[in-house]
């Protein structure tokens, strides 16, 4: 009985987008000047021997390593107090995981199968920082550290041997990863968007955070600011970007290597004979047109002029719905060889701490 | 193995850059782990095993062995690999490594195995050297190295309409999603060509003074194939220069062009014509 009362164990209470919207995360996210504050009441729970914060913008996880008998309901008493919520609201909002199931579901996280966004890997780099930082404050101890080790090991692993990653599904990322295919680099390309429009934002963000510097905007209703009637300073400031009057943007098309339209003029606003004008002035370098609008706002013909690759939104959703479909069925086989693999971390973890225990009592027997 | 038997050592070359290509291959599909490393050090390792055949068979003719279609075959693959190798370093294509070694394995075994191709003809009693000088010797040399690059060339351009066709026909297998972006290739194609333009250029300038020394030992098919080949090489680098052919018209060009000069290097090769004269024999592919 004194063997199995040395059992560590482990225990993980969070809360992500699987179980909660992003209003329902903001209430429950830990702002980074609290973090400090909830370790030190953290720290001091009767029974809970090491913890770990884990707080990004999709989830708030708590990783408490334990001896038996720690009831892990007291993580979630304790961030209800923390951050003054209704313990039912919390509880309705959030998961409690315990044993072999806290690796399981750490291995998920750290490889990118358990992200909104399937197979990213943004969250390994912040789960890695969650374990420096308890590391730091000297409150993950040697089972967490084991797990966590482990768990970088796992998601090295899927996404080596897995294609969790691979293939684009947002459609601003498909858009640049054509982008690349036709120009290489897509922060030394110009793009034009012209009109308003989510998949417009989406590519003008995408363009942005692979360090386009050369993004302009246009539009037909608003001749300032085309983009949700903001004024060109904000646009700038938001996607880094200029403004271009409507009434220029055709004799301009030549400056551009990649132009969206995603307008509802309803009408072709670019035409052959645009289109071969552009080139004219741009003979040896390829012109990639996105046309995201319904009625279309490219002629068709423009497809056959030579260096020039008309893409419409049924081809850019195509490729999106065709990578996730891709991403997803190596999701499953990389989920099942994540479970193998965590119940087996798993039982050397508790074998090592029953030996440790038993060691531990033949040396020091109790009195 | 005897390593010091020009054939074997082809052979062996041959297999070396066919390995190269399944490596390569796995490494694209990632049928299964492996190093990184390995197309490219098997594709060296092939080079350096090619590079001490074709001097194993120089010494046997006394010079720079390209006097039967085996040997000009297994120059220009020597010379393929040589301009990657200097390119590798410069521009990391590791797809562009198995275009090539696939290419030189192909060539390369294909020429062996038809004996026909490799007719032992420094044997021959009435033998003399292949070229009557070093200067020619450089210049044939220097034409062969040229023909290398524009087989790279050729290989560019392919690629280049393979990731078009991929983007038109909105295909998207990992095939093409790991081909280079066809604005660099186009930009690679073009110094290809200038370079190896240059090449051929001086290679038919070492010629030419050679052709106006000694006229009667160039014969007036090889001096109108060498002409033709030079000036469409030319015409080709001028259009694109000035941007009045590029994209897929100008791939296109740029391997239909390798092409005429691979088939018309049959007619380049007039030695056992010109062994049938009187006159002493020299130098028969000179204006390569």
């Amino acid at each position: 009985m004194t063997i199995c009362h040395n059992i560590q164990s482990l225990h993980l209470l969070g809360s992500s987008h699987h179980v909660a919207g992003l209003d329902i995360r903001e209430k429950i996210s830990l702002a980074q000047e609290e973090v400090d504050d909830f370790y030190k009441g953290l720290s001091s729970l009767p029974g809970l021997d090491e913890c770990l914060l884990l707080n990004t913008c999709n989830r708030t996880e708590i990783y408490g390593a334990s001896r038996n008998g720690f009831s892990p309901n007291i993580l979630q008493k304790y961030l209800s107090e923390f951050r003054k919520l209704d313990p039912d609201f919390l509880h309705k909002h959030s998961y409690l995981h315990s044993g072999e199931r806290v690796v399981k579901h750490l291995f998920e996280v750290a490889s990118g199968i358990d992200s909104q966004m399937v197979g990213e890997t943004e969250i390994l780099g912040q789960v890695k920082k969650a374990y420096e930082d308890a590391c730091r404050r000297k409150v993950s101890g040697k089972m967490l550290n084991r797990l966590f080790q482990k768990g970088f090991q796992a998601a090295k692993w899927a996404r080596t041997n897995t294609g969790i990653s691979r293939g684009q599904v947002n459609l601003g990322n498909v858009l640049c990863e054509l982008a690349r295919r036709i120009f290489g680099k897509v922060s030394n390309t110009r793009l034009l968007v012209i009109g308003a429009g989510e998949v417009a934002e989406s590519a003008m963000e995408a363009f942005r955070s692979r360090g386009s510097q050369a993004i302009t905007v246009t539009g037909r209703t608003f001749d300032w600011c085309p983009l949700s009637r903001r004024k060109p300073n904000e646009l700038a400031e938001k996607y880094g970007g200029f403004a271009l009057a409507f009434s220029k943007f055709q004799e301009s098309l030549h400056h551009f290597d990649v132009i969206i339209t995603s307008t509802t003029s309803g009408k072709s606003i670019i035409s052959s004979s645009d289109v071969i004008r552009c080139m004219k002035q741009r003979p040896a370098k390829p012109l990639f047109l996105i046309d995201a609008s319904v009625p279309r706002n490219i002629d068709e013909d423009v497809s056959i002029i030579d260096n020039v690759f008309l893409y419409n939104m049924d081809d850019v959703s195509s490729i999106a719905n065709e990578n996730l479909k891709s991403r997803m069925e190596e999701v499953n086989r990389c989920r099942n060889v994540l479970g193998k693999r965590a119940l087996r971390i798993w039982e050397q973890m508790t074998a090592q701490t029953q030996s440790a225990s038993a060691d531990s009592q033949s040396t020091t027997p109790s009195p | 193995m005897n390593l010091n038997d020009t054939r074997e050592l082809l052979w062996l070359t041959g297999g070396l850059y066919g390995t190269a290509l399944l490596f390569g291959l796995f490494k694209t599909f990632k049928v299964k782990s492996v190093f990184r490393e390995v197309p490219l050090i098997l594709i060296s390792l092939g080079f350096v095993i090619h590079t001490r055949a074709l001097y194993l068979r120089g010494l046997d003719v006394h010079g720079c062995p390209l006097g039967n279609t085996l040997e000009r075959a297994q120059f220009i693959l020597w010379s393929l690999i040589l301009a990657f190798l200097i390119l590798r370093f410069i521009w990391r294509l590791d797809l562009l490594g198995s275009f090539c070694a696939g290419l030189s394995f192909c060539i390369g075994w294909i020429t062996l195995l038809f004996p026909g191709f490799d007719t032992a003809y420094w044997l021959k009693d009435d033998y003399q050297k292949l070229f009557s000088s070093p200067w020619i010797e450089l210049h044939a040399s220097i034409a062969i190295f040229s023909y290398g690059l524009f087989s790279l060339l050729s290989i560019v351009c392919s690629m280049y309409l393979l990731q078009r066709k991929a983007l038109l026909k909105r295909s998207f297998n990992k095939f093409s999603a790991f081909l280079p972006p066809i604005h660099d290739l186009e930009h690679a194609a073009f110094r290809l060509l200038l370079i190896g333009t240059l090449c051929l250029s001086l290679s038919i300038v070492v010629g030419a003074m050679h052709w106006l020394q000694d006229p009667e030992y160039v014969t007036s098919t090889k001096l109108f194939i060498s002409i033709i080949l030079w000036l469409g090489y030319c015409t080709l680098f001028f259009l694109r220069y000035s941007n009045l052919l590029f994209g897929s018209k100008f791939c296109k060009a740029s391997i239909g062009l390798f092409l005429i000069a691979m088939i018309s290097m049959g007619f380049l090769n007039s030695k056992e014509r010109a062994m049938s004269r009187p006159q002493p024999l020299t130098s028969q592919i000179e204006l390569k």
